[in-house]
């Protein structure tokens, strides 16, 4: 670490080992109400030290040595209070049970991954999965977490500790469980990452146009998974989908702050280096073979975003070709988002009128939606129907509960009827 | 781990179409009853009469207790049985609910624990 600032030093292992370390914590204590606070000590304690001792040549050693050192402490005065905690249920302990194993000369035994997949169990509520991954696997703290999910400190807190209450009492294991049932879990896995993933981008309410810190460490999540397990089709396909949305993240807002819908942005502020990965993750062998439906959803909607990052502008858009990639989304996951997102498709390829039609039915399914109504006003403005798309846009702007929409969604009211 | 198995059901479904279906059934129970005991053991278990021979008794507002006909939760699924099970993890416990017969909603609790106590 040489010649590198501590406090460099300590962002960097926190950043990069935080899950790791954790991890290898869980394995050995089987305390995940103890784990997760030593190792925050362990942080602040080397906040402390590192910039008047030095950082330590091993970093990562230093943490493990100084948490572990904590845990213990720990134990050993619960011990002489006779207090009995629950412990996590791992994976030697279901081995000797006879409980249900991967075969290890399957897969990769890997503290990390098990990790992962308890924070990601589809037992656990979602929103507090996402939460409680962002925390265990990644370090980012409880406030942060907090801010990008637009909830209090105490609330998120809340959230995190009932979950892994509900891991430990639930018997949730530390494990990676059998081949058969592990794509379906990286299923949920990825579900997980895309929950974080859009909570940045379309938040429900607040005034952020773009959260893009949540999505970019909700990629960081997908990485580290897909490091663990590299040729698993829902997360190379969930990568792709991910990286080619955020590679807009800086085109998504004006210097003042409003919305720029994707037709209207400066191509030139797309992270092109992200949508050449995405390419080259979309050209993944991993996808060429049979893959879960979760991973094939994602998987057509990157080609689909793949459209829109490789047309040189909005109006070179191959939209033929990305009406006939909905055509198989909505084959493969008749999804009102799906039906809806095809409808704008269709809307250019073949006209407002055509885009209309392929509206009909989608009220009962979006009963709350305001994206239903702005779309239906956009294609009547365009269809020449002024009054029916105004009370469109009033029922958009009623049903719209985040600023920046609302402001977009107001400013195309007022310039219906004046070509714009 | 000790948990319970609660097995909902819609009570009109219990009459049996064909007689492929009752086996069917029975041999689902049968699965689920082989997985527990290669994987772990099964504690107790019973099938339920219908809801309608439920009993129900609540404290009334004075304290007394007030005997009433019917379950206590009216809703259209209607616990049918239970299985009580020591199993090593939740994911060995779900692995085991899946070959319960289909026409089930389950739902899987673990038992409480007294403190100082572990069982297995």
């Amino acid at each position: 670490m040489n010649g590198r600032a501590p406090e460099d030093v300590l962002e960097t292992v926190v950043r990069e080992e935080w899950g790791r370390l954790t991890s290898l914590l869980l394995a050995r204590f089987r305390r995940l109400d103890l784990v997760e606070d030593a190792l925050g000590d362990a942080v602040e304690a080397a906040a402390r030290r590192w910039p008047l001792d030095g950082a330590p040549d091993n970093p990562a050693g230093w943490l493990h040595t100084t948490a572990a050192r904590r845990v213990l402490d720990r134990l050993r005065a619960e011990a002489m209070t006779h207090r009995k905690e629950p412990l996590l249920v791992v994976e030697s302990e279901r081995a000797a049970a006879g409980g249900v194993r991967a075969d290890p000369g399957d897969l990769v035994e890997d503290d990390l991954l098990r990790l992962v997949l308890m924070c990601t169990h589809p037992a656990l509520d979602p929103a507090a999965a996402s939460a409680l991954t962002l925390r265990l696997v990644l370090g980012v703290s409880t406030a942060d977490i907090a801010r990008l999910f637009l909830v209090p400190e105490p609330t998120m807190a809340a959230r995190i500790t009932r979950a892994k209450k509900k891991i430990v009492a639930a018997g949730i294991p530390f494990a990676v469980p059998s081949a058969e049932d592990l794509p379906e879990r990286l299923d949920t896995v990825a579900q997980t990452a895309y929950l974080a993933f859009t909570a940045g981008y379309a938040p429900g309410s607040g005034p952020d146009v773009v959260r893009a810190d949540l999505a970019g460490e909700a990629v960081r999540l997908v990485r580290v998974v897909l490091r663990l397990r590299p040729e698993e089709p829902v997360l190379v396909a969930l990568l792709a989908l991910m990286l080619l949305q955020h590679s807009r993240r800086d085109a998504r807002a004006d210097a003042a702050g409003s919305l720029v819908l994707l037709p209207d942005q400066d191509r030139a502020r797309w992270h092109r280096d992200e949508i050449a990965e995405a390419v080259a993750l979309c050209g993944s062998p991993a996808l060429a073979g049979p893959v879960t439906m979760q991973a094939a959803a994602y998987a057509l909607q990157a080609r689909i975003a793949l459209e829109h990052a490789t047309a040189a502008n909005a109006e070179e858009t191959d939209w033929r070709r990305v009406v006939a990639l909905y055509d198989a989304l909505v084959g493969l996951t008749p999804t009102p988002s799906a039906r809806l997102a095809r409808a704008v498709a269709v809307a250019e390829d073949q006209g407002p009128r055509a885009g209309l039609a392929a509206l009909e039915g989608l009220d009962d399914e979006l009963p709350h939606s305001h994206r239903l109504p702005a779309v239906r006003a956009e294609l009547l403005g365009r269809a020449g129907d002024v009054e029916a798309a105004r009370a469109a846009y009033d029922l958009a702007v009623e049903r719209c509960r985040n600023q920046a929409e609302r402001d977009l969604l107001v400013r195309r009211r007022e310039g219906l009827g004046r070509g714009g | 781990m000790r948990y319970v198995v609660l097995l909902a059901h819609d009570p009109g479904d219990r009459a049996w179409p064909d007689e492929a279906t009752r086996e069917r059934f029975v041999d689902d129970h049968e699965a689920f009853e082989r997985f527990v005991d290669e994987h772990g053991r099964r504690v107790a278990g019973a099938a339920l009469a219908d809801a309608d021979l439920a009993t129900t008794l609540r404290r009334g507002a004075d304290g007394q207790v007030v005997v009433s006909d019917g379950p206590y939760a009216d809703t259209v699924e209607q616990v049918g049985g239970y299985y009580e099970v020591e199993l090593p993890d939740l994911d060995t416990a779900i692995a085991a609910a899946r070959l319960l017969p289909r026409q089930y909603t389950l739902e899987i609790r673990p038992t409480v624990q007294v403190e100082g106590h572990r069982v297995g």
